[in-house]
């Protein structure tokens, strides 16, 4: 196909149009727009498409190359599963803030500048906002708030390093940097990326936000910013040392957490750190096969945590709840998300047959290969630490364990649909991974099932399984939250409201005082000598000017009838003459 | 539902269940002990049954540690931010 069409104007026209359909149209409308996406990605060649020039920089909509199209394939595939989970929302602006967020994060992918890239950037921050402020409880609209501004400020950092590249090389192209050539501008863009990665220490928003979104707001929260970053971080820093080192420490950071959390859906959110942290370790060893490895993780990853999601969002959208302290034995009541769910828990956790066993194992593997043993070793750990918490804790405390009040009912058919759809594009992937490793940017080699790899994968989880339940017991849910970075800046707008009230509140009346005693009447003097130079000086020295501008006045005064008609009219025919001058010069 | 009677079939036989899991285990390490060891080029792949002891003590350590770190400082109140 010769013609582009980018993909994210399905869902910017979607969502613009969308509030005018009602009922099965409007249904159906919130499907199409998807899959008219994922279409328009089989369809698509390589190359680049909608280059313009723009203040001197070249702005480039459309990169599309191998790398690019992996994250569209999996982002529109994305898209479909979670409108359908997302069908039964009624509120239009619900929709209306997915799709222009998902339509930002492919704007985001094909972007082959700063310029755009960084516009799109914003956009994805501030539809995604309203995923969390639709909940509408208190907690949700102050989680919002703090969302926000954690990526207005990853934003600047992009905006100010995005800026010194420019000012450095006087080019606003984003293509791979080396490590070698990386200075403070690199890094701020960096940085800038690394927020929306979650990686530590700039990751707390993540988990204090998510779990507060609505329930379909958090399956599409879940699939695009961190992966979007990921992308970015593969196309712009591969290899980079810092980032295997910080991917990994985030792997077992995330588990960590996940292991004492309460709420469900936090735990999967600080499993997103942890599984972003395999992508970004894998961009930073940065062969082929540790990249091959973070784009397959991002796309199975996307598929199974979008799942999980579901699944707990499901147990919150039925039960009213998702803290394990308050859960139990909803295994009779809600048997099929159950399903669903463990079949999340066992893809994440990397069973053989599922998704996570084909990508994860990928990136492990690599840093095997390059003799990076701690980095494996880590990893491995993070292993453990995920089908601890989210295979067998969740599951356990909320699906088995003590008997709790509650008896809901299994969720809307059409959250089943997705969820079931999801589960088997899982199991898919798991078993014919090279459905997969087509889509990835380099040729792959690798052969998930060999002997040594099972073996390992099996041992690993079955004795983590066999030390859950002998430690079961110490792994009761308690209501508690976990402190995390974000009390920085919690405690940080706490100390400023303070000094605020206390401080400055004091020192501006002080100064009114002063300004009252003081100010005002050397203002008043100040004043009186200067109209006096006016009258007397300028007027004199411009001899004239204001009686021009008199006149002046009074023939405008004449065009200003007050008539609308002959406004119009005026508007019309300046316009006119406007497009005349624009076609005449061309 | 069939999938309910069928757990709750596997909870009232915890007894059986619980056997053929360690059957289970023990063939897994067997297992690994039978895998050629010719192309190995690290310490962690010649050591038989190397990921076992990992998954066992990674697994306790991640636990103890975790569940202490909450109870020493981490975890609080869940009204502590107000």
């Amino acid at each position: 196909m010769d013609r582009w069409i980018h993909p994210a104007i399905f869902f910017f026209i979607g969502a613009l149009i969308l509030p005018f359909f009602r009922g099965k149209a409007k249904k159906f409308v919130i499907l199409l727009i998807p899959a008219l996406s994922i279409i328009d990605v089989a369809l698509m060649m390589e190359g680049v498409y909608g280059s313009y020039s723009f203040l001197n920089a070249n702005i480039v909509f459309g990169r599309v190359d191998r790398l690019s199209l992996v994250f569209a394939w999996v982002f529109t595939i994305m898209g479909f599963l979670g409108a359908i989970y997302a069908l039964h929302v009624e509120e239009d602006g619900h929709h209306m803030a997915a799709y222009f967020y998902i339509g930002a994060s492919l704007g985001a992918i094909f972007a082959g500048d700063y310029l755009t890239l960084f516009v799109f950037w914003e956009i994805m921050a501030f539809s995604s906002v309203f995923l969390v402020w639709y909940r509408k409880e208190q907690k949700s609209i102050a989680a919002g708030y703090r969302y926000l501004l954690v990526h207005v400020f990853g934003g600047l950092l992009f905006f100010t390093g995005m800026m010194l590249y420019y000012y450095k090389t006087g080019s606003m192209v984003f293509d791979k940097i080396l490590p070698a050539n990386a200075g403070v501008a690199e890094y701020l863009i960096l940085a800038g990326f690394a927020l929306n990665a979650a990686v530590i220490p700039l990751h707390a928003w993540l988990p204090d936000a998510y779990p507060e979104a609505t329930v379909a707001g958090a399956v599409f929260m879940c699939a695009f910013t961190t992966k979007t970053a990921v992308y970015v971080l593969a196309r712009g820093f591969p290899g980079f040392e810092i980032l295997a080192i910080m991917g990994t420490a985030m792997t077992v950071y995330g588990v960590f957490y996940a292991v004492i959390e309460n709420d469900m859906r936090r735990v999967l959110a600080y499993h997103i750190v942890s599984q972003v942290g395999y992508m970004v370790a894998g961009v930073g060893i940065g062969t082929e096969m540790a990249l091959n490895g973070a784009c397959a993780h991002a796309f199975a990853h996307i598929l199974y945590k979008a799942l999980l999601f579901m699944g707990a969002g499901s147990v919150l959208y039925m039960v009213g709840t998702a803290k394990l302290s308050k859960l139990g034995g909803l295994y009779k009541y809600m048997p099929l998300t159950m399903i669903f769910y463990v079949v999340g828990a066992i893809s994440i956790s990397g069973f053989p047959l599922f998704s996570g066993f084909v990508s994860k194992s990928m990136i492990v593997a690599a840093a095997h290969h390059e003799g990076r043993l701690w980095l494996m070793g880590l990893m491995n750990l993070a292993g453990i630490g995920t089908f601890l918490s989210v295979g067998l804790k969740v599951t356990y405390f909320a699906f088995f364990g003590k008997e709790s009040a509650v008896q809901p009912k299994e969720p809307p058919k059409n959250m089943l649909w997705s969820m079931g759809l999801t589960s088997a594009l899982c199991f898919i992937i798991g078993v014919y991974p090279n459905m997969l490793y087509v889509l990835l940017p380099f040729p792959v080699e690798y052969q998930p099932y060999n002997l040594h790899h099972l073996s390992e994968m099996l041992q690993i989880l079955s004795f983590t399984g066999l030390v859950f339940f002998l430690l079961v017991k110490k792994l009761a849910p308690e209501d508690k939250i976990n402190l995390d970075m974000d009390i920085f800046y919690r405690a940080g707008a706490w100390v400023f409201m303070k000094i605020d009230e206390k401080v400055i509140a004091v020192l501006d009346s002080l100064w009114g005082e002063a300004y009252r005693a003081v100010g005002l009447s050397l203002l008043f003097k100040n004043a009186r000598l200067s109209y006096g130079f006016d009258r007397k000086v300028i007027d004199g020295v411009v001899d004239g000017s204001a009686t021009a501008v008199k006149m002046v006045g009074f023939v405008i005064r004449k065009l200003q009838t007050g008539r609308v008609q002959a406004y119009i009219g005026l508007a019309l025919f300046m316009f006119f003459l406007i497009v005349w001058i624009l076609l005449v010069r061309i | 539902m069939k999938i309910v009677n069928y757990i709750e079939f596997l909870r009232r036989n915890m007894k059986g269940l619980v056997r053929v899991l360690i059957v289970y285990l023990i063939a897994l390490v067997i297992f690994d002990v039978t895998l050629s060891r010719h192309d190995a080029h690290y310490m962690i792949d010649k050591i038989y049954a190397f990921w076992t002891i990992f998954g066992i003590v990674g697994c306790f350590i991640l636990i103890k540690v975790a569940k202490g770190i909450a109870h020493l400082f981490l975890g609080k109140d869940e009204d502590f931010y107000g």
